[in-house]
């Protein structure tokens, strides 16, 4: 099996490699977590999956434990016996209290359940990064003059605190990790306002519009309108 | 149960000391009344015989009393007397002294109903109860066996009566005898038995309580074991045993067909239960795909066309998964209901090639070859039948490599036909075998689902062949190869 790197837009994405051998659900994750910044590789066997941690510098591994060669559990224990500290999440549907605790025991930094929400994974995927101090995972995000801090939840603007409600916040994170990427309305709506939002779709529009008030942004240059299509960042 | 069986008990306890009571108070009297007729009749018989003069023989010589000299009128007047031919005050006179001693006292009554003598002259023996004229008269008439209790000065008294006959054949009676005798000590004795009796009774209902309360508890404590432990087996816990210590009897039989019939019934849970938590599992495999990768579409990569194409050809497949193993979960609990196998008439031959052209589309470069055997005609359901041979392709097919060989065929074997779906691929480890025919089950080398199927292909194979009434084995070697057969009765042996 080669190897296949998938680069996100970002240049400081995280990278992840994902050892998976249920093909749909490896699909999932490498365009999900493409999508979501990080640099992904993927592959099916534990043996292999050894072979790369241990060869190519990773950042965080995600690790299936249902797997057709060795174990997951296996996979972590040898990991951590060779002195290799990479972050782990484990993966699997197995959901019973004594699987987690085991798979912590070997040295695992989180355990996620299958069915998962993709969006629980990768909040879990940036906490393990953050708590683990990875340059890769800034707990400070900055675009222009704006500068973000993830962790007091709080944003500035030329060093002067912005007052943002939790929504507008979480719409600029969004546009801050993702500079220059165009969103559609639906994909805001999916992703700040979740996939069971049944409300109005003009939400998007008076957010964005309270948004660029609060950034004296009036002549809507760094939040872009694309007609027909949605939004864009553009810090440049 | 246990009170009506002490109560049965009881009764007849009292009913066995009544009888014995009455038995022991009638035989004590009648014995006492025999003895006094049989110590009268020689009297009586010397006293006609040779006349009042000779002293009573009856009793031991009752002391001489110095006021009353004995008897000294009549002996001394007919101290050579003949026999006696008439009853006269005299000769009644030394008739009832004869009889008299210290227990009985004689009155003799003439064939008038007077007493004419009392034979009672100390103060020690007995008081005479007042003659009965009724009773007398019937003695008068003839009847020789009177015996009846009366009261005499205040005591129970015996009192037997026997009429004066010359010889015993002679119809003149001529007056009648009253022995008297008290029944003081007899009822005494009487008295006694009853207190033995009574506290006889009281005794054995006591012990029989007792006894039997310790017999039905040691009976009924088994089964209240098993109301207990059926409790608690209906509370939910199958692990439950009435566990008694194998005993012969009919209770210690039901404990164990019982501890037998449970351990069968938490066999049978406990498969159905490993059964339903593999078909979760199974579900969940598939659902997590298509749920996950529905969120990723959704939070933004459906913008991105390419990338959005292989997550839904993703979740096809894995509806297409989810699909089959409904069909299959569906198949195996039909196999349950036998009214569902519709048996027709199928030419083996024709059937397998049919299978085998149909298998041959799916094949995947596996080269299938069918070996024909002797024609033969089964009596079987096509459709499922058709079921077993995809599912044994299909494994074999997932189990070799591209070029590798399949070969179905059969042959006659007795009464039945053995039908073989052979291929040259990787084969079954041995620790895998004895369990490929368990659903969901899947052997170490297979359990990438990439090679697809959920498992219960094979067992779904075995179900069928079961429910035909055949059955099916397999033989493997590692590298070699694996075979597959299938054996099913034929229906018509003369046709085959």
């Amino acid at each position: 099996m080669r190897l296949e790197h998938s680069q996100s837009s970002s240049k400081i994405g995280a990278r992840i490699l994902i050892i998976e051998d249920e093909s749909t659900i490896a699909e999932l994750l490498r365009t999900g977590l493409t999508y979501e910044g990080f640099r992904v590789s993927v592959v099916s066997g534990g043996e292999e999956g050894l072979e790369c941690a241990d060869k190519e510098d990773f950042d965080l591994v995600i690790l299936d434990l249902m797997l057709p060669d060795i174990d997951g559990f296996e996979i972590c224990r040898r990991l951590r016996l060779r002195g290799n500290d990479i972050p782990i999440i484990m993966l699997t549907a197995r959901r019973e209290i004594p699987d987690r605790i085991k798979g912590l025991n070997m040295g695992a930094d989180d355990y996620v359940t299958k069915p998962f929400s993709f969006e629980e994974l990768v909040a879990r995927i940036r906490a393990v990064l953050r708590r683990r101090g990875s340059a890769a995972e800034p707990t400070q995000l900055s675009a222009a003059d704006i500068t973000l801090d993830l962790e007091a939840h709080e944003a500035y603007k030329g060093g002067k605190p912005l007052e943002l409600t939790p929504t507008e916040f979480a719409l600029l994170e969004l546009f801050l990790r993702h500079p220059r990427r165009v969103f559609t309305r639906e994909t805001l709506l999916n992703r700040i306002w979740g996939l069971d939002y049944e409300g109005d779709r003009n939400v998007v529009d008076v957010h964005i519009s309270n948004l660029r008030r609060k950034l004296g942004d009036r002549e809507r240059r760094l939040i872009r309108t694309i007609y027909g299509i949605g939004y864009s960042f553009r810090p440049d | 149960m246990t009170l009506l069986y002490l109560g049965l008990l009881s009764a007849l306890i009292c009913l066995l000391g009544a009888i014995l009571y009455t038995d022991t108070k009638h035989f004590l009297i009648s014995t006492t009344a025999l003895r006094l007729r049989a110590q009268a009749k020689p009297v009586i018989e010397r006293w006609f015989a040779t006349g009042p003069g000779l002293p009573a023989p009856l009793a031991p010589p009752s002391p001489p009393s110095p006021g009353l000299p004995p008897a000294p009128p009549s002996e001394s007047r007919q101290p050579s007397s003949g026999p006696v031919e008439q009853l006269t005050e005299d000769t009644a006179v030394s008739l009832s002294q004869a009889l008299t001693s210290r227990d009985t006292t004689a009155l003799v009554i003439d064939n008038q109903g007077h007493i004419l003598a009392t034979g009672r002259r100390l103060p020690e023996e007995p008081p005479a109860a007042p003659p009965d004229p009724q009773r007398i008269n019937r003695a008068l008439a003839g009847e020789n066996e009177i015996t009846y209790i009366d009261i005499a000065n205040g005591q129970r008294t015996l009192v037997v009566l026997i009429p004066l006959r010359r010889t015993p054949t002679d119809p003149r009676i001529l007056g009648v005898v009253q022995l008297n005798t008290p029944l003081a000590t007899i009822d005494q004795i009487l008295w006694r038995q009853r207190l033995l009796i009574g506290a006889g009774i009281i005794v054995a209902v006591l012990l029989g309580a007792l006894g039997g309360l310790w017999i039905t508890g040691s009976a009924l404590a088994p089964l209240k074991r098993m109301i207990a432990t059926c409790k608690r087996i209906a509370a939910g816990d199958l692990s439950q045993r009435v566990n008694l210590p194998r005993h012969y009897d009919e209770v210690g039989q039901l404990a164990a067909a019982f501890d037998d019939m449970v351990a069968h019934l938490e066999k049978a849970f406990a498969a159905q239960r490993r059964f339903v938590a593999a078909a979760a599992h199974e579900l969940r495999t598939p659902l997590t795909a298509i749920k996950g990768s529905l969120e990723v579409l959704l939070r933004g990569s459906l913008d991105d066309k390419a990338a959005a194409t292989k997550l839904i050809q993703g979740m096809y497949r894995e509806v297409t998964r989810l699909n089959r193993l409904a069909e299959q979960l569906l198949s195996l609990t039909r196999l349950d209901t036998p009214v569902l196998i519709h048996k027709e008439k199928v030419n083996l031959a024709q059937f397998l090639n049919t299978v085998v052209q149909e298998a041959k589309l799916m094949a995947q470069e596996r080269v299938i070859t069918l070996n024909p055997g002797y024609p033969i005609v089964l009596e079987a359901d096509p459709d499922s039948l058709k079921q077993v041979f995809y599912n044994l392709i299909d494994n074999a097919i997932r189990h070799t490599r591209e070029g590798g060989k399949i070969e179905i065929g059969w042959g006659k074997k007795h009464a039945s036909v053995e039908i073989w779906v052979a291929d040259d691929g990787e084969g079954i480890p041995p620790t895998d075998l004895p369990h490929i025919f368990e659903p969901f089950y899947r052997g170490d080398r297979s359990r990438s689902r990439r090679r697809g199927g959920a498992g219960l292909g094979l067992s779904l194979a075995k179900g069928i062949v079961e429910a035909h009434g055949g059955t099916i084995s397999v033989e493997s070697s590692l590298g070699k190869g694996t075979c597959f057969r299938i054996r099913l009765p034929i229906s018509d042996p003369e046709r085959g």
